[in-house]
């Protein structure tokens, strides 16, 4: 009892104590994150909503305020097209990057046990990366083309007996080059997740009963989604704002909402360069809300 | 190969578990060397070793998750050799509990029944066993939980939960204990007999502590090296070691090397006497218990029946109920005498000094030699 009571007195003691009073230092070491997120990021973006209802012209962009940009938009059958594009061809990325990338990383985070092999397999899969963004876009040409690698050897192997014309400048060719780009930001997370289970829970499951498909819908799935999540976000982030796949692999059949920006800004459309700006950035904002409604991550990682 | 003596005495006779030469290599270190074991229904077996004396491999292999490189292993008389893990209706609780991080403590509970593959129970059935099991183990309250969320103790006895609700043939323990405090490890022991035997199921619980093995099992199995050294009941185990590996192991012998004569064993300068004790063959150490040795003047008279060596006190520990005082013969070897302090009144010693260390000619043991693998 005595042990109980000095106990609860050195308690309250310590709960009566004045709270140290936080450093005014500590506030300086995110100062300069700070300004540059306010300079480059957030003035930005008000100023891109704040154009998007600037009078637009032929030649030049007022700073008189107008929504016409905006019904332009919306009532224009390429534009609102571009918008669904822009979501049909992420959604096929997303699940080909997953389809892709999960059966990888379930290798690599779970069947290999080995940290050193795990680790030199995901820098394997990071290699691509040694080379620029546009010419491992460009790259797809060659293998795609009518006259391409793809096309020659399943001709040689006599699978077809005349090219497959579909492979280069369609919807097809884009969704193959970006999922092989991406892929690897799905593979990351999710095997870094798989890895962080521990073996013994995977034995323990097996131990009371349950077959390999009852311990991955049960146990392995549920605590790789996470990595699933995360691995979402960063393929939904960077799709969504792609335009240069795009352009390159469907000879500018495909548009998508970044193509149209491009455009917009190429000849000097600063309105309804804004306006596409901000669809895009409401559209990203809404899937990463939704995705990260999934899964509480701060509770996970 | 030293065979197993058959613990089964039960009624069926058949044992539970069997084991026939079970061998097992990694590369060229022998983790097994031919372990032959039964293990009787209904009762609690303690399988005491060294870390690195193949024991949690030995538990795993029982388990399926690591296959033998030779010999058999048989449930209720059935070889389990095609069996994969997941179907052989063997409970294994973890060292770390292992338990499923992302369900509560009822679902955890539940998932054995839920998920095996076959014989699965209606969720009302489910609900109601768990519940059964939640009260057996005093889990009551904290089913909503996340495991994450609960103390050690209670963690432990989730996994204890987790693996009987199933109502396994077997219970493998591998250091159960081990993740928890003294004070809790204590209560637990106690705990997880009195469930056992609430439940009837056969327990064989690994660990590496002497006294846990001698206060839970009905039976001790000590393994050393891969290989069984020595099987039997807690107190024959304790007061009748098989051999010097053993009673090193058991940490409560000092033991002398020397050379075994007639009645007598020659070591350390003196000629012991030795009673009671078949002749020993070469090879053979001199052991005496840590608690067996009185302490005397080193003029006192030394009776026909007693042994006895002198060396100087160095130093004595004390550890309440106990005092353990360490002496050194001339020869450099260091004499351990613990006395139990409600036995005898705490003596005091002159460090430097030179005392009698005197003990009965027939507690001494005379053991053959063979040394632990590892200490």
């Amino acid at each position: 009892m005595t042990v109980l009571t000095s106990g609860s007195a050195l308690a309250s003691a310590a709960s009566a104590a004045p709270k140290p009073r936080r450093s005014l230092a500590a506030y300086w070491l995110i100062a300069p994150g700070v300004a540059w997120m306010v300079l480059f990021l957030l003035l930005p973006i008000l100023m891109m909503v704040y154009v998007s209802f600037w009078t637009q012209t032929t030649f030049k962009v007022e700073p008189i305020l107008t929504a016409k940009s905006w019904v332009a938009f919306f009532s224009s059958d390429t534009y609102v097209g571009a918008l669904w594009t822009t979501i049909r061809i992420w959604l096929v990325v997303l699940t080909a990057t997953l389809v892709v990338g999960y059966p990888a990383a379930l290798f690599v985070g779970l069947m290999v046990r080995n940290k050193t092999t795990a680790t030199a397999l995901l820098v394997l899969c990071v290699i691509p990366f040694w080379t620029s963004f546009l010419i491992r876009v460009l790259a797809w040409r060659p293998m795609l083309g009518g006259q391409g690698a793809v096309n020659i050897i399943l001709e040689k192997l006599h699978i077809i007996s005349q090219p497959i014309e579909a492979l280069l400048f369609t919807e097809l060719s884009v969704v193959i080059g970006m999922t092989q780009i991406y892929c690897v930001f799905m593979v990351g997370p999710i095997a870094f997740m798989l890895g962080r289970i521990d073996p013994f829970v995977i034995e323990a499951a097996q131990d009371l009963g349950a077959g390999f498909w009852r311990i991955f819908r049960t146990i392995i799935f549920p605590m790789s989604l996470p990595g699933v999540v995360v691995g979402a976000i960063f393929v939904s982030v960077m799709v969504l704002g792609e335009f240069a796949t795009a352009a390159a692999l469907s000879g500018h059949k495909v548009n998508l909402i970044g193509n149209i920006i491009v455009t917009q800004v190429g000849s000097l459309k600063w309105a309804f360069a804004a306006v596409a700006g901000v669809v895009l950035t409401a559209v990203i904002a809404v899937i990463v809300a939704v995705l990260l409604r999934l899964v509480d991550l701060r509770q996970e990682l | 190969m030293r065979s197993a003596p058959i613990l089964s005495d039960s009624s069926t006779g058949i044992p539970i578990l069997s084991l026939e030469a079970v061998s097992k290599r990694y590369g060229s270190r022998i983790a097994l060397d031919g372990i032959t074991l039964d293990v009787a229904d209904d009762s609690y077996v303690s399988l005491l070793g060294a870390s690195g004396s193949g024991k949690t491999v030995l538990l795993r292999a029982i388990a399926g998750f690591e296959p033998l490189d030779g010999g058999t292993i048989a449930l209720r008389g059935e070889p389990l050799s095609d069996r994969p893990a997941h179907r052989r209706n063997i409970g294994f609780v973890f060292q770390n509990f292992a338990l499923f991080p992302h369900l509560t403590v009822q679902q955890n509970i539940a998932f054995g029944l839920e998920n095996r593959a076959a014989d699965r129970p209606s969720a009302r059935l489910v609900a109601e066993r768990v519940r059964a099991m939640v009260d057996l183990v005093g889990l009551s309250g904290l089913e909503s939980r996340a495991v994450t969320a609960i103390s050690g103790g209670q963690r432990q006895r989730v996994a204890l939960a987790r693996t009987l609700v199933a109502e396994p043939t077997l219970v493998l323990l591998d250091e159960p204990l081990g993740a928890l405090d003294a004070n809790l490890r204590a209560r637990m022991c106690g705990e997880l007999r009195r469930i056992r035997e609430r439940l009837g199921v056969t327990f064989l619980h690994v660990t590496g502590s002497e006294t846990e093995a001698l206060a839970m099992g009905d039976e001790v199995v000590v393994l050393d090296a891969g290989r069984i050294a020595q099987i039997g009941a807690p107190d024959t185990v304790y007061g009748r070691p098989a051999d010097a590996a053993v009673a090193k192991f058991l940490n409560c012998y000092n033991m002398f090397a020397g050379r075994p004569g007639p009645a007598s064993f020659e070591t350390e300068g003196a000629r012991l006497p030795v009673r009671g004790m078949p002749e020993p063959r070469s090879g053979a150490v001199y052991a005496i218990r840590h608690d067996l040795i009185a302490v005397r003047p080193i003029d006192a008279a030394v009776e026909e029946a007693e042994a006895r060596l002198t060396g100087d006190f160095l130093a004595s520990e004390y550890s309440g109920p106990a005092v353990t005082s360490f002496f050194r013969l001339p020869s450099g070897t260091v004499v351990t005498v613990e006395d139990h302090l409600s036995h005898r009144e705490p003596q005091l010693f002159e460090p430097g000094r030179a005392y009698g260390l005197v003990w009965r000619a027939a507690d001494a043991l005379v053991l053959p030699a063979r040394e632990a693998s590892r200490a």
